[in-house]
C-alpha cells in the first residue's frame, strides 16, 4: 500500500521513521501473546510442557488442534457457542435498535428517564445478576437452555447498542426519512429502507459487539448451563483444563480456536468495530 | 377522538422505546428488586428448596464485614481496580499520545492491538496462567534471559506474585482500551491551538500540562471512571487464571460472591455481597453520569 502523506522534509521524514518503529515495538509486545496462544497450539506435548521454553514450535504438529476436534464433547460446545452468541444477538438487536431509533429520532416525555435506565444498566456487573437469575430461572425450567444465558447476556447489550446506536440516527436528517414517507413507506420501511443502510457503521458496530457479547460470556452460562453437553466453549474450559491436564498445547488449541471467530470478524470489520466504540464509550 | 401530528409523533416514538424499555425492566429490574430481598433473607439450598426461608434483616451484611475473609476480598478488589486504573491510564495515555501522531502505521497498528481487548477475557486467563507458569512459562524465561531474576519464579502460588500477574493481564485489556478512548479525544484538539503555543515559546512539556490536558479533561475523567466500573466488577479472569488463590489472594467481590452462591449455595450471603459491590460502583456511575449530563448540554 502506498502512504498517502506527503513529507514536506528530512525532519519530519525521520520522525515518520521514529514513530513507525516505537508503534512496531507497541504491536510486537502487545501481540506477543496472542503469537503464543496460536505458536503453542502447534508444539508437541513433550515441547510445550517442557523445562526448555521455545519460542516457535520446532517440531510442527496438528495434533492438539485434531485431539480438539475429534472430542464429541468440543463440538457440542461449539455448537452451544454459538447458539448462545446468536440468540442473544438477535434479541439484543430487535430491542436495542428499535429502542435507539425511538430515542433518536423521536422526543417522548420522560426522554432523559429512558436514557437513563440504559446508561446506568449498562454498568450493572453480571455477578450482581448471577444469584436472582439463576434462582428466578430455575423456577421457570430456563436451565439448560440457550434462551437463559442470551436472555441475561442481551440485558448487557441492549444498553450498548441504545448508546452507541442512537447519536447515529441523530445524525440522519430528518428530510431524509420525510422524503421517504411521502413516496409511501411507512415507519418501518423507511426505518429499514433509509435509515439502516444511512447509518452502516454503527449498524454494523453492533451487530459485532452483540455477537462478541455472547461468543465470549462465561459468568452466565457457566452458572445457568450447569449440564456439561450445554455449555460453551468459553465454560467449559474447566473441564478441558481437567481433560487435557498439564498438555498446554491442547489447552491453547482450545483458546486458539475460542478466539478465532474474534480475530476473523476484526480483521475484516476492524475499521467499523473501531469507530463504533469509540463513538459510542465517549459521546455519552 | 382524533390524534394531534404531536401526539401521533409521541405515541410513534413510545411504540419503538417501549419494548426494549419493558425488556430491560423484566430482564434486570425484577432480578434486581428479587437480589435485594433476597439479602435480607437466610435463603440457601435447603431453605430455596423447601421454601423455609425468612427474613433475617442486615444480618447477612453484619456477617460479612466481621468476616476476615471477606475484608480481604474487600481490600484485594480495590487494590486490584487502583494497581490496573494507574498502569492501564498512564500507559493507555502514552499509546494514545504516540498514535495520535499522524505516521504510516499509526492506523494498522493501533487497531490491531485492540484485539487483546476485544477476545474473551477467559483465554485472556489462559493466557496468563500458562505465561506465568512457574517451569513451562514464558515470563520466567524472559526475565531470567535478561537477567532479572536468577531463578524461576512461582508466580501464581504466591499471593503477592499472583495479584501481580493478575493485574498485569488485565491491564493487557485496560491498555488498549484507554488508548483508544484517550486517542479520539486528543484529535479532537486543534493542532492551531498546539501551534501557536510553540510560536509563544511554549515547550512540549508545557504544552502538554497546560494545553492538553485542560482540554483533554473530561475524557480523562470518562475513562477513569469507566475504568473503574470495568475493572471493579472483574470477574472471568480470576475465577479462571487463579480461581482466586492462593489463599484467597486475589479473590475479589466478584468471585466470592459467585463463590458462596455456587459453591457454598448461600445465595442469601452471595446477594449480599454482590450487592455491597454494586453500591461501590453505583456511587461512582453517579459521578460518572453527571459528567456525561454535562456534556450532554
Amino acid at each position: 500500500m502506498k502512504s498517502k502523506i506527503f513529507f514536506v522534509s528530512a525532519k519530519e521524514k525521520r520522525r515518520n521513521i521514529l514513530y513507525c518503529i516505537l508503534g512496531v515495538i507497541v504491536a510486537v509486545v502487545f501481540l506477543f501473546p496472542i503469537y503464543w496462544l496460536i505458536s503453542m497450539s502447534f508444539k508437541t506435548d513433550a515441547e510445550s510442557f517442557g523445562k526448555v521454553v521455545t519460542y516457535y514450535p520446532h517440531i510442527f504438529t496438528v495434533r492438539p488442534w485434531q485431539q480438539n476436534l475429534e472430542d464429541a464433547d468440543f463440538l457440542h460446545s461449539v455448537r452451544n457457542s454459538f447458539a448462545v452468541a446468536f440468540l442473544s444477538m438477535f434479541l439484543s438487536m430487535f430491542f436495542g435498535v428499535t429502542a435507539a431509533y425511538g430515542m433518536g429520532r423521536y422526543k417522548v416525555p420522560g426522554h432523559k428517564g429512558f436514557l437513563l435506565t440504559f446508561l446506568v444498566t449498562q454498568m450493572l456487573p453480571a455477578s450482581l445478576m448471577l444469584t436472582p437469575m439463576y434462582l428466578i430461572f430455575s423456577k421457570m425450567g430456563l436451565l439448560n437452555t440457550y434462551l437463559g444465558p442470551a436472555l441475561a447476556i442481551s440485558s448487557g447489550s441492549i444498553p450498548f447498542i441504545v448508546v452507541t446506536l442512537r447519536p447515529y440516527f441523530k445524525s440522519v436528517p430528518v428530510s431524509l426519512d420525510d422524503a421517504a414517507r411521502i413516496d409511501g413507506c411507512n415507519v418501518i420501511q423507511s426505518c429499514v429502507r433509509i435509515m439502516l443502510p444511512a447509518i452502516k457503521t454503527g449498524i454494523i458496530t453492533v451487530l459485532v459487539i452483540s455477537f462478541l457479547n455472547g461468543w465470549n460470556d462465561l459468568a452466565y452460562s457457566m452458572t445457568f448451563n450447569v449440564q456439561a453437553d450445554m455449555r460453551p466453549l468459553t465454560a467449559n474450559i474447566y473441564r478441558f483444563q481437567n481433560k487435557w491436564g498439564t498438555k498446554w498445547n491442547c489447552i491453547m488449541a482450545y483458546g486458539t480456536i475460542l478466539v478465532l471467530p474474534v480475530i476473523t470478524l476484526f480483521i475484516f470489520l476492524q475499521k467499523y468495530i473501531v469507530g463504533g466504540l469509540t463513538a459510542g464509550a465517549v459521546k455519552e | 377522538m382524533k390524534l394531534t401530528m404531536e401526539q401521533k409523533k409521541i405515541r410513534e416514538g413510545l411504540c419503538f422505546i417501549l419494548p426494549g424499555f419493558l425488556y430491560m425492566l423484566i430482564i434486570l429490574g425484577y432480578p434486581l428488586v428479587y437480589n435485594v430481598i433476597l439479602s435480607f433473607k437466610n435463603v440457601n439450598v435447603r431453605t430455596f428448596a423447601s421454601g423455609t426461608d425468612v427474613f433475617v434483616g442486615l444480618q447477612n451484611y453484619q456477617e460479612l464485614f466481621a468476616n476476615a475473609t471477606f475484608q480481604l476480598v474487600l481490600k484485594n478488589t480495590f487494590v486490584f481496580t487502583f494497581c490496573c486504573l494507574i498502569f492501564q491510564f498512564s500507559i493507555g495515555f502514552l499509546f494514545a499520545l504516540l498514535f495520535s501522531k499522524k505516521f504510516t502505521l499509526a492506523g494498522p497498528i493501533r487497531g490491531m492491538i485492540l484485539v487483546g481487548y476485544m477476545m474473551p477475557m477467559s483465554v485472556t486467563a489462559l493466557l496468563g496462567k500458562n505465561m506465568f507458569d512457574k517451569s513451562s512459562g514464558v515470563i520466567n524465561d524472559l526475565l531470567m534471559k535478561i537477567g532479572l531474576v536468577s531463578a524461576p519464579v512461582d508466580w501464581l502460588l504466591q499471593p503477592g506474585t499472583a495479584m501481580a500477574a493478575v493485574i498485569a493481564m488485565n491491564c493487557w485489556v485496560g491498555i488498549p482500551f484507554n488508548m483508544l478512548l484517550l486517542t479520539s479525544g486528543l484529535t479532537g484538539i486543534s493542532t492551531e491551538v498546539l501551534e501557536s503555543a510553540e510560536v509563544d515559546g511554549a515547550n512540549a512539556w508545557q504544552r502538554f500540562w497546560k494545553i492538553t490536558v485542560p482540554l483533554m479533561k473530561p475524557a480523562i475523567l470518562a475513562v477513569l471512571m469507566l475504568g473503574f466500573i470495568y475493572t471493579f466488577k472483574a470477574f472471568d479472569l480470576m475465577y479462571i487464571m487463579t480461581s482466586g488463590g492462593p489463599l484467597n489472594s486475589t479473590d475479589v467481590l466478584g468471585t466470592y460472591a459467585y463463590n458462596l452462591s455456587f459453591t457454598q449455595y448461600e445465595f442469601s450471603k452471595g446477594s449480599a455481597t454482590a450487592m455491597i459491590l454494586f453500591a461501590i460502583l453505583f456511587v461512582i456511575g453517579l459521578f460518572y453520569l453527571r459528567l456525561i449530563a454535562k456534556e450532554d448540554e
